[in-house]
C-alpha cells in the first residue's frame, strides 16, 4: 500500500527536511539560497541581532555548503546576498513553497520589511539557464519532499528561455558601453525594442515574483533592472561562448585597433575581455556614432500620426490572361509593383494613395477629421526613409511625383520574402497580397493512406477476435504513397519538376500566385524519389504524418489522407471517430440507462477495441467513467451470447474471457458497488487481502470470473500470478497512477500480454506529458517512442518553450486515442442533470482497523457492565470515537501537533486517500469544492493536510470563526477561486446564510446520518446563481457503522424514519447484541494488502 | 565628530551658500507708537509652515529619526523639549534649509519676528571623504544599500574604523545657535524644534544626512557608481543607447514594501508564454535594419562580419534544443529508412 500513495505523489513517510531553492540575480551572477524546514523549526524564537554586518542572518536559510550539497554543485563558489524581506513578529514569512512543510503565519498580523544576510551558492551568466534547467527536472523528476523549487527559479529559468529564444530569433545587438570615468566596453545586449520581443519581456516583468527584487543592491529593488540586467548578461555570455569558440576573434587578429574604430569594437564583441581599446581622443565620436546608429533602430520618421505604407500589387490579371498558364518566361516577367500611401498610425484604415498626395495642396490638409501637414514633403521624406532599407525606391526618388516602382516577379519575392519584415519592423505599412504566408499556400508532402474498406474486414473478421495482429491495429501494414501538394492542389511529379527551373520562387498555379522555394523543389522531389511508397505500419504513418521533422524529411509534411477502414477510424483528418460512430444498444444486462455521451463512449471503446487499438476514456470525473465500461463488459458477453445462439462454433467468438481491472486501493469499494448495481450478473472476483486466493486457486477462480479488481501494488507483488491468467482484457482506472515508468508497478502493469487495454482517468492527460508518454505506451507501445526519446521530443519543447507547433504534432497522433469528455461539453452538458449525488466507498487502514477493533470491544463490554443513563452516555461517547477513527487515526489518538510545523499523514486513513485524489482531479479541472465534516478538530487536520499535500491554499470556516471573518472567508472562496479552490467547513450549515456557489464538488467527508441536514449543506452550492453541475460525494468506509447505518437510511424502513428522526439517539436503545452486529468490522473493510 | 573634543565651542568657516535670510514679512508698527514688540499669549501661527505630521505619543517609523530626536530630548529642559515638539507639530517652521555643516530653520515664536535657529555640526574633509567613500565601495553592501536610498541601521560600523562617526549621538555632537534670548541654553525650544522637524526629515530622506554632513547625495552616489563600475562590481557602465521597451520602460514600479501579500508567488502568466526556439524567418533583420556600418570610412567590413555572428549565435541557440543528434531513436529514423 505505501509504495502506492508514494507514486500517486502523496507523500507520508519522509520526514526529512526540506530546502525550498529560490535564486536572486545581482552583481552579475545567480546566487541560488535555501529555506530549510529543519532550521525554521529550530530558529523558532531566536530573533537577536547577529552583530556584525549590515543586516542580521536569516534565521532559517541554510548554509552555502548545504546549498551546494543539495544543489549538486559541490565545488561552486560561495557568496552571500542581502534580501529585503516581509517580516511578521521580526522573522522572515517563509515562502509560500515553505509554508506548506511549516504552516503558514498569521496574515492578518502587521508586516514590515527587514534586511537579511543570506548565504548562497552563485553561478555566472554562462551557467545560469542550464543549472536551472536541470535543477527543474531534478525535482520534477524526483518527486521527492527534500527539495522543492520556489517561484524565482522558476521565474529565472523562464527568463533564460526568453534569453535562448531572443538570440534564437536573432533579436541581440551590439552595444558599447561607457564608464564614468569614460571607458569604453562592448557587450552583445538582447534587443527588446520591437514589438514582440516587448510584449513577451512585458509578461514576464508582470509575472515576476517580487522576491526575485528582493536584494539589496544597485539595481534598486526594481523590476525591470532586475531582468533586464539578466537578460543583458545570459545574452552577452551565451554570445561570447559561440564567438569564442568560432575561435571569431582569429578575423582581427592581425588588425590594429588603433587604425579603425571598427576593429576596437570588434574587439571588445569577439574578445575574452568586453574592453574596447579606443583612444580616448576618438571616444566622444565613436560613442556618439555607435548611438545614432543603433538609435536609428528606434527611427519612426518625421510624423508621429502619419507613416508610409507601400503595397505590393501583382500583375493585372488581364495581362496575364492570353498566357498560357505555366508559360514560365511569362510568369518570371510579369509586371508587378509596389505603391505607396499615407496612413495613419492610429487608424490603419484611413489612408492617402500616394497617386493623391500629388492632387492634394502642399499645405495641410484634413483626412476624415486627421490633420495631415505638407503631405508632399511628408511623402518624399519616408521614401527617403525606407529607401534606406530597400534601395530600389531610389529610382522612385528620381521622378518628381513618384507614385510607385515596378518589379519584376523575382524583385517581388525579394520585396515578400527579405524587405518586408525589415520595413515592417521599422515602422512602415506594408499590404502584401492575401496569398503570402497563408498556411493553405504551403508547399508540402502529403501521406495518402490506403486501407481495406471496412465492411470488408467486418465481414471477414466479425468482432475482431480473429482478426490477426498484422490486419488492424497499430501494427496493421497499410499501403501509402506520397504526393506532393500545395494547399488542397496535389501536383504530378512531372508537373512538379518544372517548377524546378523556374528562376523566381513565385509561380502561378490554377491562377493563384503561391510561393515555391527552389531548394522545396529539390528536397521534395528527392523526397518522392527516395519515397516511392509501399506498405508499411499504421504506426509509422501516424508518426510520419503527424510528427515528421522537417529538417529531416526536407519537406513540410501536411498530415495524411486516408481511406478505408484507416479512415473510419481515424476519422478522414485523423480526428477522433468518437462522434460520427453508429451508436450501440444499451446492454440489456446493464441495469439503468447510459446518457447519450456515454453511449457514444460505449460505441467508441468497443469500436476501438474491435481494431486492435488501446483507448483511453479521459472524461472528467463524473461523467460515468465506471458504468461505461461495465456496458462494454455487459456488451460483449451479450454478443457472444448471440453467437452462441446464432450456432457459432468458435470459441474465440462464443466466450468472453475476464477482464482484469487495476485500480487504487481507494476505490475498490466503489467498483464493487457499482458492480452490484448496475451489472450484477457479472462474476466478480475482489483480488487483494490477506485471504486472497493464489496459486492454482486463483487461475480456477478467475476461470469462471467476468471481472477480476485488483490494486496496482498486488498488480506487482502477484505479477507472476497474474500473468498465468489469459486475459480477455486489461482496464487501468486512475491510470496516471503509473506515471512513473520506473516505478516497479507501473513496469509490472505494462508487462501483462494482453491484447485489449483500456485506461480510465479523470486527469486532463494531455496537459501531463509524463503521465501522457505513460498510459499511451500502456494502450499502445512504442506508440510514442520511448521515454527518453519522447521527453527530448516533445516534453522539452512544450513544456518548456509552449512550442505550439510541437503541442499540435502531438495532439495529431494521440487524439484518436483519447476520449475525453469535460463537463462544459455542449453536448455533455445537456445530458447532465442539475446535481450528481454519489457515494465513495473508503476502506480503512490496518491502523484504522484495529483502533476500530480495539474501540468497539472495549464499549461493549463497558456497555454490558452498565445502565441507564450511564450506559446511553457510553454508546454515544463510542460512536463518536468510532466517527473518529474511521475519518482518521489522529482525530481520535489527537496525536497530531500542529505547533510542530509536521505534516497530517494522509497515508494513515482511507478516507484521506481518497479525497486527496479527487481533490487532485478536481482542482485539475479547475473547479472548486466545498468539504463537509462534522468535528472541527477534523477540519484543523484536514486543513493541515490538504495545504501540504495539494500545496494550495485551503479555507477552513468553522463555528468558532468570528462572523466578521466568515464574510471574508466566503468571499475569496466565491471571487479569489484559483488561490483558493478548497474551503472545509465544520459546521450545520443550515442556520448561516452562506451562498458558494464557486463551487461544483461538494464532499460530505463524514455524515450527519440526516439527509435533511446533509441537502441542506449541499445547497450551499446548488442553489440560485449555480449554472453547472454540482456533483456530491458523500463518504463512507466500507464494511463499519458507517456503511450500515447508510444502508439502513437507504431502505427507507421505518427503522430509517427513526434514524433520521431522533439523530443517534436510537442506537442508545439497542441490546448489546444489536450493537455488536451493528458496530463489528466486516473483514472486508480493511485495504491494506500486508 | 569624534575628531574633536566633545563640548568644545565650534569654530569653522561657513560652508552655506546661502546666509541665513531674515523673515521676510515684518509686521508694519502703528504710526507714533515705538515700543518693544510684546509677546503673545501664544506663539503666533504661521501660514504653511513646516509642521511634524507624526501625532502625540506615536513612535517615529524611521531608527534615524528616533535617534536624532534622543540627542535633542537628552540636550533639552523638559519644558524646551515639550514646547519645541508643540512647534514643530503646529508648523511654527517658517525655513527650513540643510545645507553642508549647517541646518537653518526660522521658527515664529511669540514675538513678532522669527528667531533664526542654527544646528551645527563637523562636515568632512575631502580626504575623509574620498576614504569614505573608499571604504563603501569596498564593502559592497553599504554601496548597494546607500545606491538604494537606504541608510543602513549599523552605518557607524563603516566609520568607527576611520576614525570618523557619522550619527549625532549625544547633544554635543550638535551645536545649536539660536537668535533668541535664552543662549545659556543651547537647546531652547526652537532648535528643539528645528532639529525634530530634521530628524523627521532625515528619516524620510536618510541620504541627506550625508549632505549635513558635508558630502552631498549627488557626488556620494556619482563617485559610488564611478568606483563601483571600475572595481566591477556593479553594473556602472551604461549602454551609449537604451531603446525604449514598451511595457517594460514604463512599466509601474510598486515599492518592493507594498508587495508583502504576493511576495512569493509568481503570476500566473509567467507559465503561459511561449518562447519558441525557433530560426527567424527572415535572417539579419536587425541587421539590415541597422544599415551600413558607422564608420563608412573604415576599411574593415564591419556589418559582413557581425553577419557571421548573427548566424553563428543564432544557430546555436536554437540547435541548443533541436530534437535528433545520434540517441534519437524516434519517428523519423523509420522515416529515413521507409
Amino acid at each position: 500500500m505505501a509504495d502506492v500513495i508514494q507514486d500517486a505523489g502523496v507523500p507520508g513517510l519522509s520526514r526529512a527536511d526540506t530546502l525550498v531553492v529560490h535564486a536572486n540575480w545581482s552583481t552579475r551572477r545567480l546566487h541560488l539560497w535555501c529555506e530549510s524546514s529543519g532550521a525554521f523549526g529550530g530558529a523558532l524564537g531566536d530573533a537577536g541581532d547577529e552583530g556584525h554586518g549590515v543586516e542580521r542572518a536569516h534565521p532559517f536559510a541554510a548554509d552555502a555548503g548545504d546549498v551546494a550539497a543539495a544543489l549538486g554543485l559541490p565545488g561552486s563558489s560561495r557568496s552571500a546576498i542581502t534580501l529585503r524581506l516581509p517580516t511578521v513578529d521580526d522573522r522572515p514569512i517563509p515562502s509560500a513553497a515553505l509554508t506548506h512543510w511549516v504552516g503558514r503565519p498569521d496574515v492578518h498580523a502587521d508586516v514590515a520589511f527587514a534586511s537579511y544576510a543570506v548565504p548562497t551558492v552563485e553561478v555566472g551568466p554562462e551557467d545560469a539557464e542550464r543549472l536551472l534547467e536541470s535543477l527543474i527536472e531534478r525535482v520534477e523528476a524526483d518527486g521527492a519532499d527534500t527539495l522543492k523549487i520556489g517561484s524565482t527559479v522558476e521565474f529565472f529559468a523562464v527568463a533564460a528561455r526568453l534569453a535562448r529564444h531572443l538570440l534564437a530569433r536573432q533579436r541581440f545587438v551590439p552595444m558599447v558601453l561607457q564608464a564614468g570615468d569614460g571607458g569604453l566596453t562592448a557587450s552583445w545586449r538582447p534587443w527588446l525594442a520591437d514589438e514582440e520581443s516587448a510584449s513577451r519581456t512585458a509578461v514576464l516583468l508582470r509575472a515576476m515574483p517580487p522576491a526575485a527584487r528582493a536584494v539589496d543592491d544597485d539595481l534598486g529593488h526594481d523590476p525591470a533592472k532586475v531582468l533586464e540586467s539578466y537578460l543583458g548578461e545570459l545574452v552577452d555570455a551565451a554570445c561570447r561562448a559561440v564567438l569564442d569558440r568560432e575561435e571569431m576573434t582569429d578575423t582581427i587578429e592581425d588588425i590594429d585597433p588603433a587604425g579603425d574604430p571598427q576593429v576596437a569594437w570588434l574587439t571588445g564583441l569577439l574578445d575574452g575581455t568586453d574592453e574596447v581599446p579606443a583612444q580616448s581622443s576618438i571616444r566622444t565620436d565613436f560613442v556618439r556614432r555607435v548611438r545614432r546608429w543603433i538609435g536609428g533602430l528606434e527611427d519612426r520618421g518625421e510624423s508621429s500620426t502619419w507613416r508610409l505604407g507601400l503595397r505590393l500589387n501583382e500583375p493585372l490579371a488581364e495581362a496575364l490572361e492570353d498566357q498560357r498558364e505555366g508559360d514560365l518566361a511569362t510568369d518570371d516577367d510579369a509586371d508587378w509593383s509596389v505603391s505607396f500611401f499615407l496612413q495613419s498610425q492610429a487608424n490603419p484604415d484611413i489612408a492617402v494613395d500616394g497617386s493623391d498626395v500629388w492632387l492634394l495642396s502642399r499645405e495641410t490638409v484634413v483626412v476624415e477629421g486627421l490633420t495631415l501637414e505638407s503631405p508632399q514633403e511628408l511623402l518624399l521624406a519616408e521614401l527617403g526613409r525606407a529607401s534606406r532599407y530597400y534601395k530600389r525606391l531610389e529610382d522612385a526618388l528620381d521622378e518628381a511625383e513618384p507614385i510607385e516602382v515596378m518589379l519584376d516577379t523575382k524583385q517581388a519575392y525579394e520585396f515578400l520574402r527579405e524587405v518586408r519584415p525589415v520595413l515592417l519592423e521599422q515602422g512602415f505599412a506594408v499590404e502584401s497580397p492575401a496569398w503570402w504566408d497563408s498556411p493553405t499556400g504551403r508547399l508540402g508532402a502529403r501521406l495518402r493512406i490506403g486501407s481495406d474498406p471496412l465492411e470488408a474486414l467486418l465481414e471477414a473478421g466479425g468482432a475482431g477476435s480473429t482478426a490477426s495482429p498484422a490486419q488492424l491495429g497499430l501494427g496493421a501494414l497499410v499501403g501509402y504513397h506520397w504526393e506532393i501538394a500545395i494547399g488542397d492542389t496535389t501536383l504530378t511529379l512531372h508537373e512538379f519538376e518544372q517548377f524546378a527551373q523556374k528562376s523566381s520562387p513565385l509561380v502561378r498555379i490554377g491562377g493563384k500566385w503561391v510561393e515555391i522555394r527552389p531548394e522545396d523543389v529539390q528536397n521534395a522531389i528527392r523526397f518522392i524519389r527516395e519515397n516511392p511508397g509501399g506498405q508499411m505500419e499504421l504506426s509509422e504513418a501516424m508518426r510520419l504524418a503527424y510528427a515528421s521533422d522537417p529538417k529531416k524529411t526536407g519537406v513540410p509534411v501536411l498530415g495524411m489522407e486516408a481511406s478505408g477502414w484507416v479512415a473510419e477510424v481515424f476519422g478522414a483528418g485523423g480526428e477522433s471517430a468518437a462522434i460520427s460512430l453508429p451508436a450501440l444498444e444499451t446492454p440489456e444486462s446493464f441495469h439503468g440507462t447510459l446518457r447519450p455521451y456515454q453511449n457514444r463512449g460505449l460505441s467508441w471503446l468497443a469500436f476501438m477495441e474491435q481494431f486492435g487499438f488501446g483507448a483511453c476514456l479521459a472524461d472528467d470525473m463524473g461523467l460515468g467513467k465506471t458504468i461505461q465500461v461495465l456496458a462494454l463488459l455487459a456488451h460483449e458477453r451479450e454478443d457472444a451470447a448471440r453467437a452462441r445462439r446464432a450456432g457459432e462454433t468458435d470459441p474465440a467468438k462464443t466466450s468472453v474471457a475476464p477482464t482484469l481491472l487495476i485500480v487504487p486501493m481507494s476505490v475498490v469499494g466503489n467498483w464493487t458497488r457499482e458492480i452490484r448495481r448496475f451489472t450484477p450478473s457479472l462474476r466478480t472476483v475482489v483480488h487483494h487481502g490477506v485471504e486472497r486466493a493464489m496459486g492454482d486457486a486463483f487461475v480456477d477462480e478467475v476461470g469462471d470470473a467476468d471481472i477480476v479488481i485488483t490494486t496496482y501494488a498486488l498488480a506487482n507483488r502477484d505479477k507472476e500470478l497474474l500473468q498465468r491468467v489469459d486475459w480477455g482484457r486489461v482496464v487501468l482506472d486512475e491510470a496516471q497512477f503509473i506515471k512513473n515508468p520506473a516505478a516497479k508497478q507501473s513496469q509490472a502493469v505494462r508487462s501483462l500480454e494482453v491484447e485489449r487495454r483500456v485506461a480510465l482517468t479523470g486527469t486532463p492527460v494531455e496537459n501531463r506529458l509524463s503521465e501522457l508518454w505513460s498510459i499511451m505506451d500502456f494502450l499502445n507501445p512504442a506508440y510514442l517512442g520511448g521515454s527518453g526519446v519522447f521527453r527530448k521530443r516533445f516534453s522539452v519543447p512544450i513544456e518548456r518553450y509552449r512550442d505550439q507547433n510541437k503541442m499540435a504534432q502531438l495532439r495529431g497522433l494521440v487524439r484518436p486515442f483519447i476520449l475525453r469528455r469535460v463537463k462544459t461539453d455542449p453536448t455533455v452538458v445537456a445530458d447532465l442533470p442539475e446535481k450528481i449525488e454519489g457515494k465513495e466507498l473508503c476502506h480503512l487502514t490496518s491502523e484504522q482497523a484495529a483502533l476500530y477493533e480495539n474501540c468497539v470491544k472495549r464499549m461493549l463490554s463497558d456497555v454490558e457492565a452498565s445502565d441507564g443513563i450511564h450506559r446511553r452516555g457510553l454508546v454515544l461517547a463510542g460512536l463518536i470515537r468510532l466517527k473518529q477513527i474511521c475519518n482518521h487515526p489522529s482525530q481520535m489518538l489527537k496525536d497530531h501537533d500542529f505547533a510542530s510545523g509536521q505534516p497530517v499523514d494522509p497515508a494513515r486513513s482511507g478516507k484521506c486517500v481518497r479525497l486527496l485524489e479527487m481533490l487532485d482531479e478536481a482542482l485539475a479541472e479547475g473547479d472548486q469544492a466545498l468539504v463537509f465534516t462534522q468535528f472541527r478538530q477534523m477540519g484543523h487536520l484536514l486543513a493541515a493536510m490538504l495545504r501540504h499535500e495539494l500545496n494550495r491554499d485551503v479555507l477552513f470556516l468553522h463555528g468558532g470563526t468570528p462572523q466578521g471573518q466568515r464574510q471574508k472567508l466566503i468571499d475569496r472562496f466565491q471571487d479569489e477561486g484559483a488561490r483558493n479552490p478548497i474551503l472545509i467547513l465544520s459546521l450545520k450549515a443550515g442556520g448561516v446564510g452562506l451562498n458558494l456557489t464557486a463551487a461544483t464538488h461538494v464532499f460530505h467527508f463524514d455524515r450527519w446520518w440526516n439527509p435533511a441536514v446533509e441537502n441542506q449543506a449541499t445547497d450551499r452550492a446548488y442553489r440560485i446563481g449555480q449554472t453547472r453541475t454540482v456533483q456530491v460525494h458523500k463518504y463512507v468506509v466500507r464494511g463499519t457503522l458507517e456503511e450500515r447505518i447508510d444502508e439502513m437510511i437507504e431502505s427507507k424502513t421505518e427503522l430509517a424514519e427513526n434514524i433520521i428522526g431522533a439523530g443517534e439517539r436510537w442506537l442508545t436503545e439497542l441490546d448489546t447484541s444489536q450493537l455488536r452486529s451493528l458496530l463489528a468490522l466486516r473483514a472486508d473493510a480493511i485495504g491494506d494488502e500486508e | 565628530m569624534a575628531e574633536r573634543e566633545r563640548g568644545q565651542p565650534i569654530e569653522r568657516p561657513k560652508i552655506s551658500s546661502k546666509p541665513p535670510e531674515l523673515p521676510r514679512s515684518k509686521p508694519i508698527p502703528p504710526p507714533g507708537y515705538r515700543s518693544a514688540p510684546t509677546p503673545a499669549q501664544n506663539p503666533r501661527r504661521v501660514r504653511g509652515g513646516q509642521r511634524l505630521k507624526r501625532k502625540d505619543g506615536e513612535t517615529a517609523a524611521s531608527w534615524i529619526t528616533q535617534r536624532l530626536e534622543r540627542v535633542a530630548e537628552q540636550g533639552a529642559s523638559g519644558e524646551a523639549w515639550r514646547e519645541g515638539m508643540e512647534y514643530a507639530r503646529l508648523g511654527q517652521t517658517r525655513r527650513f534649509e540643510i545645507d553642508p555643516g549647517v541646518i537653518v530653520a526660522s521658527v515664529q515664536g511669540r514675538m513678532p519676528r522669527a528667531y533664526t535657529t542654527r544646528l551645527e555640526v563637523d562636515v568632512f574633509d575631502a580626504q575623509q571623504r574620498d576614504r569614505i567613500i573608499g571604504s563603501m565601495v569596498e564593502q559592497s553592501r553599504f554601496a548597494a544599500k546607500i545606491l538604494a536610498g537606504e541608510l543602513p541601521t549599523n552605518i557607524d560600523d563603516l566609520f568607527a574604523p576611520l576614525g570618523l562617526r557619522f550619527m549625532p549621538v549625544e547633544p554635543g555632537d550638535i551645536s545649536p545657535r539660536c537668535t533668541c534670548k535664552e543662549q545659556d541654553k543651547p537647546w531652547c525650544k526652537h532648535a528643539v524644534c528645528a532639529l525634530i522637524l530634521a530628524a523627521d526629515h532625515f528619516g524620510r530622506h536618510p541620504l541627506e544626512l550625508f549632505r549635513w554632513r558635508g558630502l552631498p547625495e549627488g557626488e556620494l552616489s556619482e563617485r559610488l557608481r564611478e568606483l563601483r563600475a571600475l572595481s566591477g562590481q556593479g553594473p556602472g557602465a551604461a549602454p551609449v543607447y537604451e531603446p525604449f521597451v514598451a511595457g517594460v520602460s514604463d512599466a509601474e514600479v510598486s515599492p518592493l514594501d507594498a508587495s508583502s501579500a504576493d511576495f512569493w508567488e509568481a503570476g500566473h502568466e509567467l507559465r503561459s508564454v511561449d518562447l519558441p526556439i525557433d530560426r527567424p524567418t527572415t535572417t539579419h533583420v536587425l541587421l539590415r535594419r541597422l544599415g551600413p556600418s558607422p564608420f563608412p570610412e573604415a576599411r574593415f567590413p564591419l556589418v559582413g562580419l557581425l553577419a557571421t555572428c548573427y548566424e553563428l549565435i543564432g544557430e546555436d541557440a536554437a540547435a541548443g534544443v533541436d530534437d535528433g543528434g545520434p540517441d534519437d531513436e524516434g519517428p523519423e529514423s523509420l522515416a529515413g529508412s521507409a
